[in-house]
């Protein structure tokens, strides 16, 4: 059996990813929200490459347009592309040590916010610039928490550990 | 003996074949999707519709950290009800009072603008809406428990109890989200009170503050002179307060100056708002004019006050308008409702 893919985890981590992102917060800590979902899609993407995080971001983008009113596509793409850009890295993330993989990840991040900055930009959809840009740091910061706890979760650290 | 998982084996292959390609392929979908919608194709309203649907139990789960925490209401001491109860009895008992005067105001109102047969009217439908607990992070807007199904349509104007919050942006079935006055998209035709003047006032974008761009060097306006809105272009209903001049920038050598106001509406607090009917096309079913036409210019303001209720106020403008080319009589099908003392009008000439 496959030890370290259940479905059902991933689902429910997404969703709770989700809700999150959605829960109305104090307004002093609320600039400060991570990307938890762009965050739980890279863990994925990273750890568990047999789990079909392209869909699942595209899927959860769509879900993320409907709850902000942006048009139809947009948060679908920003989280495809940090799907993507992960999956693309996640050779090098397995390989460096946790704090070198979380320096590796900013410009990911930024790619993202800055793609929404952009696609705001151009549909006329005005966000607010201090509560687009300062999740980056908090999201940086939370990889290695992350990594850790989804880790957790499924039951094993990373999937550096040895074969049992 | 295999002792590889599929999910290990899978990873001998560290890229996964074709996974540029899937990535092609979702980021032109998206692309695809976010053109088509930004050009408001209709098409993908059920797309909408139904992730919208998907979504409310989300919505629901999310707002309930706060409604547990409103748990604390049920359990206030009697003294406290009995208090606020009297409180409330007796802003009632005032309010009625002037209510009175009003009533009296608005039939005379009526009566007046009868005798100049136009028919803006000050009652307005209105349905009281509920702000979600949904954080809309980077931007600037909320979320509403009013949707489709409770006739919200997009562009609807939402009002609180001291003026003008904003309007509806987007709708889904359940819920909808409403752009706030302060949004550096939103303007409103407002006047002001004290003069007249027509202008605009637009979000700045900063949550607080309105901007009033290009007003006259010379125009007569003072800080503290209130906003409201003027009813221009259909959408905000006329006479709601908007905002209040609270600063007056005059830049050198510039010949127009800017007013900057404060919204009256309070955008961050309150939980309630109320959504206001203007500008919907009046549906097809309205055998009103026909009941009307004999109750011309008898003073039956009740019956004209309700019906004028219905009709749109663009159309009221273009009532007006009418009046200055008389022989307009019979109102193309394209606009299905007259609007209704036009049509008394043209027996006077």
């Amino acid at each position: 059996m496959n030890r370290d893919s259940n479905p059902l985890v991933f689902m429910f981590s997404l969703l709770l990813a989700l809700g999150l992102q959605v829960l109305a917060l104090p307004d002093f800590i609320a600039s400060f929200r991570p990307l938890l979902l762009a965050l739980t899609l890279a863990y994925w993407a990273v750890y568990a490459p047999e789990m079909p995080a392209l869909l699942a971001a595209w899927l959860l983008g769509l879900c993320c347009d409907v709850l902000y009113g942006a048009p139809l596509g947009q948060y679908a793409l920003g989280l495809v592309t940090v799907a993507y850009a992960t999956r693309r890295l996640s050779g090098t993330l397995l390989a460096f040590p946790l704090w070198q993989a979380t320096l590796t990840l900013v410009p990911v991040w930024a790619i993202y916010i800055f793609l929404m900055f952009w696609i705001d930009g151009l549909t006329h959809h005005q966000a607010d610039p201090l509560h687009r840009w300062l999740p980056l740091l908090s999201t940086s910061l939370l990889w290695p928490l992350i990594a850790g706890m989804l880790g957790d979760m499924r039951g094993r650290r990373s999937r550096r550990g040895i074969l049992p | 003996m295999n002792t590889l998982s599929d999910a290990a084996r899978k990873t001998l292959f560290p890229r996964g074949i074709g996974l540029g390609l899937k990535y092609l392929l979702f980021a032109v979908l998206s692309i695809g999707l976010m053109v088509t919608d930004h050009r408001g194709d209709a098409r993908l309203r059920p797309i909408r519709d139904w992730t919208a649907r998907a979504l409310q139990p989300i919505l629901w789960l999310t707002s309930l950290p706060q409604a547990t925490f409103n748990l604390g209401d049920h359990f206030r001491s009697r003294e406290a009800l009995l208090i606020e109860n009297q409180a409330l009895h007796q802003k009632q008992l005032e309010l009625e009072g002037r209510l009175l005067r009003l009533d009296a105001l608005e039939a005379e109102n009526a009566r007046i603008r009868e005798l100049l047969s136009s028919a803006a009217s000050l009652q307005t439908r209105v349905l009281i809406a509920e702000i979600m607990q949904v954080s809309q992070e980077p931007y600037r807007q909320i979320v509403l428990n009013k949707g489709e199904r409770d006739g919200v349509y997009k562009g609807q104007a939402l009002v609180d109890a001291d003026g003008i919050m904003g309007q509806v942006m987007q709708v889904n079935p359940g819920s909808s989200v409403a752009l706030l006055v302060t949004d550096l998209d939103n303007s409103v035709p407002v006047e002001i009170n004290r003069t007249g003047l027509q202008t605009i006032a637009r979000g700045r974008g900063d949550g607080q503050t309105l901007s009033l761009p290009f007003l006259p060097g010379n125009a007569d306006i003072k800080v503290g002179d209130l906003l409201v809105s003027s009813g221009l272009g259909g959408r905000f209903p006329p006479g709601y307060p908007v905002g209040k001049i609270n600063e007056l920038r005059h830049p050198a050598g510039e010949s127009f100056m800017e007013g900057i106001a404060y919204p009256t509406a309070r955008l961050n607090q309150g939980h309630q708002a109320l959504l206001v009917w203007s500008e919907r096309p009046a549906l097809a079913a309205e055998p009103e004019p026909a009941v009307e036409r004999p109750a011309d210019a008898s003073g039956n303001t009740a019956a004209n006050a309700k019906a004028a209720a219905a009709a749109p106020s663009k159309r009221d403008t273009t009532a007006a308008h009418k009046l200055e080319t008389p022989q307009k009589t019979p109102a193309p099908a394209a606009a299905p409702a007259p609007a209704k003392p036009a049509t008394p009008a043209v027996p006077h000439r």
